[in-house]
C-alpha cells in the first residue's frame, strides 16, 4: 500500500497549492481566479474519488496510512489515514467545494481572488482535520479552519458581520482551548505510564485513565465538540454566523464545519475516554433531544428564512448526537448518514436562499409568496432539498433520522440480548419519542417555510420580474439533488462501507469501558491485585531502587 | 580573586564583537557628519551578523548540557547563553534596519542610536552569560542605561520624553531593589557567585534574609519584564518611544530580563530550595503570572493605539513566560527551560515583525498608530496585511505559526511539571489566550473588514521590507517545522 499512502497528503497538497496559485494570479482578473480555484476543487474531488475507489470496504481500521516523523521532540507525527467514518466526511467536503465555488460566481464580486484562496485553505484545514491521526496534527488543522471562516464571514458577510465573526471565533476557541489542556494531560499521563511521549491517536487510545479523570477530560473534549455541533444551549453563535455569512460561508459552515462536532466525538472524545462518555451520555442525549425540539420551535418562529434554516441545523444535528449516544451500530451509522444528508440538503437550502437573495436582497419570508409560478425550475429544486431535509422516505434525510431514532430505541438492547449500554442510558424510549416528535416539527416548519415562499398569490410586485435559475445555478443544484435521491434510494452501499468501522468502534468502546478503574494504565495491563502495589518507591529513595519495582 | 585563563576569551565571542562594534559606532558617529549615515546602519547589521556567527561558533564548541565557567565564574558559557546571544544579536540587527528607515522618515537622525543599541545588546549577552550577581547587575545596567537614552532619542517628541522619564525613574528605583536584593543575598550566603549561592542555600536553613532578598529580586525583575503590578511604565514608554526602540524594548530587553531570571531564580535559587518550603519563589511567580496574563490581556482589549495595545500584549506575554519559568523552577529536569527559550524566540520574531509593520505603514504626515488608521489595509496592501495577520496569529497562538507551537510547548511543559501541580495556571493561561484573540483579531478586523480612510503611503524601504518578509517566513517556519529549533535548544 505504499503507493496509495501518498494519496492522502496529495489530497491536502492539491488545494493548498491551488490557494497559493490563486493568490499569485493578477488582481484584475477575477474570472481567472474563479476558474483556477474551481478546477483545483474539481481535481481534489477527482482525487478523493480515486481514494474511494481504492478504499477496501471490508477493512475496519485505518487505510492508506501516511506516517512520517514531524516533531520528534514532542512525539507528534504527521500521520494521516482514512476509515469508514472519515471517508464520507472527506467526500462530503470535496463534493461540496466545487459547488460552493460555482455558486458564488454572482454573489461575490469583490476580492474574488482572496475569496477563492480562503475557501481552498479552508478545504485544506477541513480535510486535514478529518484525516489527522495525531492529536497535535488534528489540533493544528482544527484551528487552521478558524481563520479562513472568520475572514469569510467578516469580509463578505452582512450588516452585523463583525459581531458574528468574532462571536464565531470566541466560541470555537473557548471550547478548543480546554480541549488543549486535556490533550496535555493525556500526553503527560501516557508518558508517565509508558515512559515514552506521543500524541499519536492509536497509541493514546490504549491508555485507560482513572474514571473520575476520564469524566473531566471527556467534558473538556465534549465542550469543544459540542460547541461545534452545536449542542443546545451552546448553539447561539450559529444563527448569527449563518445569517451574516455569505451563502458560500453558510454552506461550508452547515455542510462541513458542523460535522466536526460529531466527528470529534466519534474519533477522539469517545474512544479516548469511554467511561467519561458513558457517565455523561445521558446529559448529552437529553441536551440533544432538547435541542431537537427547541431548534424546531425557534425555527418555526423565524421570519428570516436563513435564520430558520440555521435553527433547523440545531434540530437536525440533535439527531446525530442522539445517534452516537445510542452506542450501537444502527445509531452511529444513522448519525453518520444524517450528517451526510444534512450536508447535502441544508447546503441545498442555503444555496436556494442565496438564489432568491441575489435577486431580491431580502430574506424576509413575508416579502416572498407565489414564487413557484415565476420560477418553476427553482421551485422544483428547492422542493427536493426541502423534502430531503424534512426526511421524506425515498430521500436522504429519512434513512439517517430513522436509524438514529431506531438506534436510540434499542440502545438498552433488544429482548434477547441486553446491551452494556442499558446501564448508562436511562429512558431511551423517552429520548426516542422526543426525537420522533422532532421529525414532525421539522416537517411543520419546513413545509410552512416552503408554503409561505413558493405558494399563494404572487402579490408582491417586486417578485413579478424574478428570473428563473440560470444554467450555472442548475449546475450547482444538480449534484446535490442527485446525491439526495441516491442516498434516499440506495442506502446500502453507504451503510456497507461504514459497517466494519462502526462495528469495530462499538466493540472497542465496550472493551475499553470494561477496563477496571484505578490508576492510569495501558489497556489489558491493569494492576491485577486489588491491594495497592506492595513496593512503593519512597521519595527519598532516589534513583537506585530494586529492579523489580518499576513494573508499571 | 579573579584569575584569568587565556582559554576564557574563547567564549567571549559575541559579547566582544558587540562591544567592539558598538564602541566603533559611537566613534564613527563623530566622523560621519552629514549624508553618510547609511553606513552606520550597515555597520550595525554587520556587527550583529558577526555576533550571531560568533555565537553559533561558540555554541558548537560547547558540549550539550555542560556549563563552562569562565573568568573565575563571573561568566558561564553554555548552549543556552549562546542561543540567547544569537537571539539578541539577531533582533538588534533587524531592529537596526527598521531604525534607519524610521530615522530618515521622521528626521531624528541620532547616530548614537546604533552604538547604544549594540552596547545594550552586549549588556544582554552579559546577562545571558552571567555566573555572578555582579555580572548580572553590570549587564542589566549597561542594557538599561542605553535603552533609557534610546527611548528619549526623539528629542522634540514630548511623549517620548515623558515615557523616557517614567522609564528612567522607575528603572532606577528597580535597580535599587536589585542591588539591595543582591546585597541581602550576599549577606545570607556569603557569596555573589551563583553556583556557590546555590550550594550554600541547598544545605542551610532558609533565613529571613533570603526571603527578603528574594522579594527584592522579584520586584526588580518584575519591573524589567513589566509584570503586573510593576508594569506601570510600560504603556507610556512603549507609546512614547520611537517605534524601533519600542520593538527593541519589547523583544530584546524583555528577553534579556527573562535570561537574567533564568540565571538567578531557576539556576541559582532553584525552585525547590527557598523560601516557604518546597515551592519557593515559584509560588509567588505563579500568582504574579496569573495576574499578569489576565490583567495584561484585559487592559489590551481597550486600547485603540496599536503601540499601546502591543505594550499590554507584551505584559501578557511576560505572564506566559513566567509560567514557563515556574515550570522550569519546580521541574528542572523537564523541558520548562527549553520551552521558555523557544517562546522567547517566537515572541521576539513576531514582535520585531509587528512593530516592523507599524514602522512601515506610517509616514511623517500620518504616523498611523491608531487602530482606525489601519482600516482597509488589506484592500490597499494585501501582502502587508497578510504578514501582520501572521504576526497577530502568532501572538494569539493560532497555528500554523511559531507562537502557537511556542505556547503549546510551554503549557505542555508546565502541565507536566510535578504531577500536574500547575494545572490551574495552565487553565488560566489558555483561557487568557482566548481573551487575547479578541484584541489581536481587532487588528485583523481593522485591516480586512473596514474601508480605508485615505490613501496609504507606506515607507519605501528595502530594509524594512526585508525584515517583514524574513519575520513572516520565520513565523511560519517555526510553526510548521519547529524540530530544528528544538534541536538547538537540546530537546
Amino acid at each position: 500500500m505504499t503507493g496509495a499512502s501518498a494519496l492522502l497528503p496529495a489530497l491536502l497538497a492539491l488545494p493548498l497549492i491551488g490557494a497559493i496559485l490563486v493568490m499569485l494570479l493578477p488582481k484584475e482578473e477575477p474570472g481567472l481566479a474563479r476558474g483556477v480555484s474551481l478546477g483545483v476543487s474539481i481535481a481534489t474531488l477527482a482525487l478523493s474519488l480515486v481514494i474511494l475507489g481504492l478504499y477496501d470496504t471490508k477493512i475496519a481500521s485505518m487505510q492508506m496510512v501516511f506516517d512520517k516523523e514531524w516533531i520528534p521532540g514532542l512525539g507528534a507525527r504527521f500521520k494521516l489515514g482514512i476509515d469508514g467514518i472519515s471517508i464520507f466526511m472527506v467526500l462530503l467536503t470535496t463534493f461540496l467545494m466545487p459547488i460552493i465555488l460555482l455558486s458564488s460566481y454572482k454573489a461575490v464580486t469583490s476580492k474574488v481572488r482572496e475569496f477563492c484562496a480562503l475557501l481552498l485553505i479552508l478545504e485544506v484545514g477541513m480535510l486535514g482535520a478529518f484525516l489527522a491521526l495525531d492529536l497535535f496534527l488534528f489540533y493544528v488543522f482544527w484551528e487552521i479552519m478558524l481563520i479562513p471562516m472568520y475572514l469569510l464571514i467578516g469580509i463578505w458577510g452582512g450588516q452585523k458581520r463583525i459581531y458574528a465573526s468574532i462571536k464565531f471565533v470566541i466560541y470555537t476557541m473557548a471550547g478548543s482551548l480546554l480541549m488543549l489542556v486535556a490533550i496535555f494531560y493525556l500526553y503527560a499521563q501516557y508518558g508517565s505510564v509508558t515512559g515514552e511521549y506521543t500524541l499519536e491517536l492509536s497509541l493514546l487510545n490504549r491508555l485507560v485513565l482513572p474514571r473520575d479523570v476520564q469524566m473531566y477530560c471527556f467534558a473538556a473534549f465534549a465542550l469543544a465538540f459540542a460547541i461545534k455541533v452545536p449542542l443546545f444551549p451552546l448553539h447561539t453563535w450559529l444563527p448569527d454566523a449563518h445569517v451574516q455569512a455569505p451563502t458560500a460561508g453558510s454552506v461550508v459552515l452547515a455542510g462541513v464545519l458542523l460535522k466536526f462536532g460529531i466527528y470529534g466525538f466519534l474519533r477522539f472524545a469517545m474512544p479516548l475516554f469511554p467511561y467519561g462518555a458513558a457517565e455523561l451520555a445521558p446529559y448529552m442525549a437529553y441536551l440533544a433531544a432538547a435541542g431537537i425540539v427547541y431548534g424546531a420551535f425557534v425555527a418555526f418562529a423565524q421570519s428570516d428564512v436563513k435564520k430558520l434554516v440555521a435553527y433547523s441545523s440545531v434540530s437536525h444535528l440533535g439527531f446525530c448526537m442522539i445517534g452516537i449516544f445510542a452506542m450501537n451500530t444502527q445509531g452511529i451509522e444513522g448519525s453518520i448518514y444524517a450528517m451526510i444528508s444534512h450536508g447535502l440538503t441544508t447546503s441545498g437550502l442555503f444555496l436556494a436562499i442565496g438564489v432568491v437573495y441575489e435577486r431580491r436582497h431580502t430574506r424576509e419570508m413575508s416579502e416572498y409568496g407565489g414564487i413557484w409560478k415565476q420560477m418553476p425550475v427553482f421551485a422544483g429544486l428547492f422542493l427536493i432539498c426541502m423534502l430531503g431535509s424534512v426526511g421524506l422516505p425515498g430521500l436522504s434525510g429519512f434513512v439517517g433520522e430513522f436509524l438514529t431514532i431506531f438506534g436510540m430505541f434499542i440502545s438498552g438492547g433488544t429482548a434477547g440480548e441486553p446491551s452494556f449500554w442499558a446501564e448508562f442510558m436511562p429512558h431511551p424510549m423517552l429520548l426516542g419519542a422526543v426525537a420522533t416528535s422532532g421529525v414532525i416539527f421539522g416537517a411543520i416548519y419546513l413545509l410552512y417555510m416552503f408554503q409561505k415562499m413558493m405558494f399563494g398569490p404572487l402579490d408582491n410586485p417586486k417578485n413579478k420580474e424574478l428570473k428563473d435559475v440560470s444554467w450555472r445555478e442548475i449546475a450547482v443544484f444538480t449534484p446535490l439533488v442527485i446525491g439526495i435521491f441516491a442516498m434516499g434510494l440506495f442506502p446500502k452501499p453507504f451503510l456497507q462501507t461504514m459497517d466494519p468501522t462502526v462495528d469495530q468502534f462499538v466493540t472497542r468502546f465496550e472493551a475499553k469501558l470494561a477496563e477496571p478503574d484505578g490508576p492510569a494504565h495501558i489497556m489489558g495491563q491493569a494492576a491485577v491485585a486489588p491491594t495497592p502495589e506492595p513496593a512503593q518507591v519512597e521519595p527519598h529513595a532516589g534513583h537506585n531502587h530494586a529492579p523489580g519495582e518499576a513494573a508499571h | 580573586m579573579i584569575t584569568i585563563v587565556p582559554n576564557d576569551f574563547l567564549y567571549l565571542g559575541p559579547l566582544a564583537v558587540l562591544t567592539i562594534v558598538g564602541l566603533l559606532l559611537i566613534l564613527a558617529e563623530a566622523f560621519a557628519i552629514g549624508k553618510r549615515r547609511r553606513f552606520l546602519m550597515q555597520l550595525t547589521v554587520a556587527g550583529s551578523v558577526m555576533a550571531i556567527f560568533a555565537a553559533i561558533y561558540t555554541w558548537r564548541s560547547i558540549e550539550p548540557g555542560t556549563q563552562i565557567s569562565a573568568f573565575s565564574g563571573m561568566l558561564i558559557a553554555d548552549r543556552m547563553s549562546m542561543f540567547l546571544c544569537a537571539l539578541f544579536a539577531g533582533s538588534t540587527g533587524l531592529i537596526a534596519m527598521l531604525g534607519a528607515a524610521h530615522q530618515r522618515e521622521y528626521d531624528w537622525q541620532v547616530g548614537e542610536f546604533y552604538g547604544l543599541m549594540l552596547l545594550a545588546a552586549a549588556g544582554m549577552c552579559m546577562i545571558a552569560m552571567a555566573g555572578d550577581l555582579i555580572t548580572i547587575f553590570i549587564g542589566i545596567e549597561t542594557m538599561s542605561l542605553a535603552v533609557y537614552v534610546m527611548t528619549a532619542a526623539r528629542r522634540r517628541s514630548r511623549r517620548g520624553s515623558e515615557g523616557a522619564m517614567k522609564y528612567f525613574l522607575m528603572g532606577a528605583f528597580a535597580s535599587g531593589f536589585l542591588v539591595y536584593g543582591m546585597a541581602l543575598l550576599y549577606g545570607a550566603t556569603g557569596s555573589t557567585n551563583l553556583q556557590t549561592i546555590r550550594s550554600v542555600l541547598a544545605t542551610s536553613q532558609s533565613s529571613s534574609l533570603t526571603v527578603a532578598a528574594i522579594f527584592m529580586l522579584i520586584v526588580a525583575f518584575g519591573f524589567k519584564i513589566a509584570a503586573i503590578p510593576f508594569h506601570m511604565w510600560a504603556p507610556d514608554a512603549y507609546e512614547g518611544a520611537p517605534t524601533p526602540v519600542t520593538a527593541f524594548m519589547a523583544a530584546a530587553v524583555k528577553s534579556a530580563a527573562i535570561a537574567g531570571m533564568i540565571r538567578i531564580f531557576v539556576q541559582a535559587l532553584g525552585g525547590a530550595i527557598v523560601p516557604f518550603g518546597q515551592v519557593g519563589w515559584s509560588s509567588i511567580f505563579a500568582i504574579i503570572a496569573a495576574i499578569t496574563m489576565t490583567v495584561g490581556n484585559i487592559a489590551a482589549l481597550r486600547q485603540d493605539n496599536i503601540k499601546r495595545m502591543l505594550a499590554y500584549s507584551s505584559v501578557a506575554h511576560a505572564g506566559v513566560l513566567l509560567v514557563g519559568l515556574v515550570a522550569a523552577g519546580i521541574a528542572p529536569e523537564g523541558e520548562g527551560l527549553a520551552s521558555v527559550l523557544f517562546y522567547l524566540l517566537a515572541y521576539s520574531v513576531a514582535t520585531v515583525g509587528a512593530f516592523g509593520v507599524v514602522v512601515w505603514i506610517g509616514n511623517r504626515d500620518r504616523e498611523r498608530v491608531l487602530l482606525s488608521d489601519w482600516y482597509g489595509l488589506a484592500a490597499a496592501k494585501p501582502a502587508a496585511a497578510m504578514v501582520m495577520t501572521l504576526f497577530m496569529l502568532s501572538f494569539a497562538g493560532i497555528p500554523p505559526t511559531g507562537g502557537f507551537f511556542a505556547k503549546f510547548f510551554l503549557f505542555k511543559s508546565a502541565l507536566m511539571a510535578q504531577d500536574q501541580a500547575l494545572l490551574w495556571l495552565v487553565i488560566v493561561g489558555v483561557l487568557n489566550s482566548m481573551i487575547s484573540i479578541f484584541y489581536y483579531l481587532k487588528v485583523v478586523m481593522a485591516m480586512y473588514f473596514r474601508d480605508a480612510t485615505g490613501e496609504f503611503k507606506p515607507l519605501n524601504s528595502g530594509a524594512v521590507t526585508f525584515v517583514l518578509v524574513l519575520c513572516g517566513i520565520l513565523v511560519l517556519q517555526m510553526g510548521m517545522m519547529p524540530t530544528s529549533w528544538l534541536g538547538y535548544l537540546g530537546v
